[in-house]
């Protein structure tokens, strides 16, 4: 049964519509992104869910009942911002023991069980008595999280709540929200830009762009066989490629715009103008002089970026450029010719 | 010291700093001085040292019921103006008023404005509509002159919070009373003192509105200190005068001590 259902949602800001239709459902227990560049309409979809912006046609259910027209205080959801949003002059405990007075949910006993607990579940009871302000950015974090879950809401909305941290702390909180929506069976409707936190984890992600929803699946699913060039662009990066799909003797091979050819996997697939999504993770880079490297795509190195672990070339191919990852075993400078290849099971091929 | 600063300009600063304290303390310590004089004129410096000019303000009925008048109407004035100033600056926070930029420039024109223009336009306004002056047509014009204080201090707190904490109540069950109680009101309450105590002040010793705006039975404070002044002058003017500075200097270590001087000059 779906814990969150949107059926056929438009939203506009005056004349400008940034939601043209949207439907979509979040299971019971499940956790689902929404995924996207920053503007596309996911964060107003969130709010849309929490109640924070009406809708301008369609319906929103929440736990089988129509909320369409309920305020947010009168929805069964607690929700995480951005900013964390604590209120500065009340205690941690106080913060977490909010949405319980505010419902008035449990006697004060109750509450202050539920509230140990809470702080308990994100780390944090011997903080209780400080003042929210007092706390670092990734205690702040934690505190916003206790104080979502305290109330055992149906649904649990998290509006980019991680990107406020640095790199460690958002690993460490990544690792932390699975253990707790699984301990705790949330359904939760997650809000991001970030394509790895998305990946990492959802059961589902649901990618927006414009407003629309570009594709949905499964992580893996819709890592590995993006459906569209924006799809493949915005998980994994992938470089794209123009290219003209031919029948040669030897199987179809995809036409680059300076003539080069590249072999392609495609029993049936189409024919003519494509665009050519190319991981930069499957792509290998030799030099072009060594012998037995004929059946590469000469390109030329523009630029190296050095990463640590692994370096980043932006590569000329075709008059377009190409952004690939490399080990450090074999380094090759700017102006240098360079052979790549790829295996032929590793390109999607996608409309142009 | 700063290095780098030339020779001159720090003699230059040492001579601004003892002018501004000069000008703007040694008044006050003159009015001191006279109000302990042992001469039945106004005069500085003080001959001798008595109490009498205090107990002869204490015991006249002239500034004693002008004491309580000024009082009352300055605490209907700092409740009014914390009121409509806070409500004000919350509405204005949010943008979400039509013209809400030409309702703030309305609110803090009393700043700029005349205040003589406006007691001669209140005066008329009140006496075509209302007839004989009230106390009340004296709170509400000290309530028109002291709100922009209020407006601007509690804008300045409410710049500093967070615009999402509002919504983030709403998500947690908070109804729209429950946000005001909980939430809006904690934040803009350090706004609300600084502006009420203002307010207060600006009121207590406020004249031009109150003499236009008298009648027998309505005099306040500074208007009493006036028409003493002009009919018959001695230093039980002084002696009032240093009690005002006084309830002044009691307000400002009350605030001090409840929310920190430092707050309010930070607004």
């Amino acid at each position: 049964m779906s814990e969150i259902n949107l059926s056929d949602i438009h939203k506009s800001f005056g004349k400008v519509e940034v939601i043209p239709g949207v439907s979509f459902s979040v299971e019971r227990g499940e956790f689902v992104s929404l995924l996207g560049p920053s503007g596309c309409g996911k964060t107003t979809l969130l709010r849309i869910v929490a109640g924070l912006e009406t809708v301008s046609s369609g319906r929103v259910d929440i736990a089988g009942t129509d909320v369409t027209h309920l305020p947010p205080e009168k929805r069964d959801i607690a929700m995480m911002f951005q900013s964390y949003a604590l209120l500065p002059h009340l205690s941690v405990a106080e913060n977490v023991r909010f949405p319980l007075r505010m419902r008035g949910i449990g006697s004060r006993d109750e509450q202050n069980e539920r509230v140990k607990t809470a702080l308990d579940t994100v780390q944090l009871s011997h903080l209780g008595d400080r003042r929210a302000r007092q706390l670092s950015g990734g205690q702040q974090q934690r505190v916003a999280l206790a104080r979502a879950i305290v109330s055992r809401p149906k649904v649990l909305l998290l509006d980019e709540p991680l990107s406020n941290l640095d790199a460690r702390l958002r690993e460490d909180m990544q690792v932390e929200l699975i253990e707790i929506h699984k301990n705790l069976g949330l359904t939760t409707l997650f809000v991001t830009h970030d394509q790895e936190e998305a990946l990492s984890l959802s059961d589902r992600i649901i990618l927006i762009k414009g407003g629309r929803i570009e594709q949905e699946g499964t992580p893996a699913h819709i890592y590995a066989q993006p459906s569209t060039s924006f799809a493949s662009q915005f998980l994994g990066s992938a470089n794209m490629l123009s290219a003209v799909v031919e029948d040669t003797g030897c199987g179809p091979m995809a036409v680059l715009g300076d003539g080069q050819r590249l072999p392609l996997a495609l029993d049936e697939a189409a024919r003519g103008a494509v665009s050519l999504a190319l991981r930069q993770e499957d792509l290998v880079l030799s030099d072009a002089s060594d012998a037995g490297n004929g059946a590469g795509l000469k390109a030329k190195v523009r630029a190296r970026v050095y990463l640590g672990a692994r370096n980043r070339y932006v590569l000329e191919l075709a008059g377009a450029s190409l952004r690939i990852l490399t080990g450090n075993d074999q380094l090759f400078a700017r102006g240098d010719d360079v052979s790549l290849t790829i295996a032929p099971e590793r390109i999607r091929v996608l409309a142009p | 010291m700063v290095s780098g600063t030339p020779v001159w300009a720090r003699y230059f600063a040492v001579i601004f700093i003892v002018c501004t304290a000069l000008f703007l303390l040694a008044p006050l310590f003159v009015v001191m001085g006279v109000s302990v004089s042992e001469s039945q004129f106004i005069s500085f410096p003080p001959q001798g040292f008595t109490l009498h000019w205090y107990e002869k303000v204490l015991s006249s009925d002239a500034y004693v019921s002008a004491a309580w008048t000024s009082l009352w109407i300055a605490l209907t004035v700092t409740i009014a103006a914390s009121l409509i100033g806070g409500a004000a600056a919350i509405a204005l926070n949010r943008r979400s008023l039509p013209a809400s930029g030409l309702m703030s420039a309305a609110l803090l024109s009393p700043l700029v404005l005349p205040t003589i223009i406006y007691a001669i336009g209140m005066l008329l306004l009140w006496s075509a509509i209302f007839g004989p002056i009230s106390p009340l047509a004296l709170a509400i014009g000290h309530t028109v002159i002291a709100l922009p204080y209020v407006v601007r201090t509690c804008l300045a707190v409410l710049a500093d919070t967070d615009p999402f904490l509002e919504e983030a109540a709403r998500t947690m069950g908070a109804g729209r009373l429950q946000r005001l109680a909980f939430v809006v009101l904690p934040q803009i309450k350090p706004g609300l003192l600084a502006g009420g105590f203002f307010a207060f002040n600006i009121s207590f010793d406020e004249a031009v509105l109150s003499l236009f705006l008298r009648k027998p039975g309505l005099t306040t404070l500074p208007v009493q200190i006036y028409g003493q002044l002009e009919f018959s002058p001695d230093p039980s003017v002084a002696a009032v005068s240093t009690m005002m500075i006084g309830l002044t200097i009691v307000l400002l270590i009350i605030i001090d001590r409840t929310l920190g001087l430092g707050k309010i000059a930070s607004v």
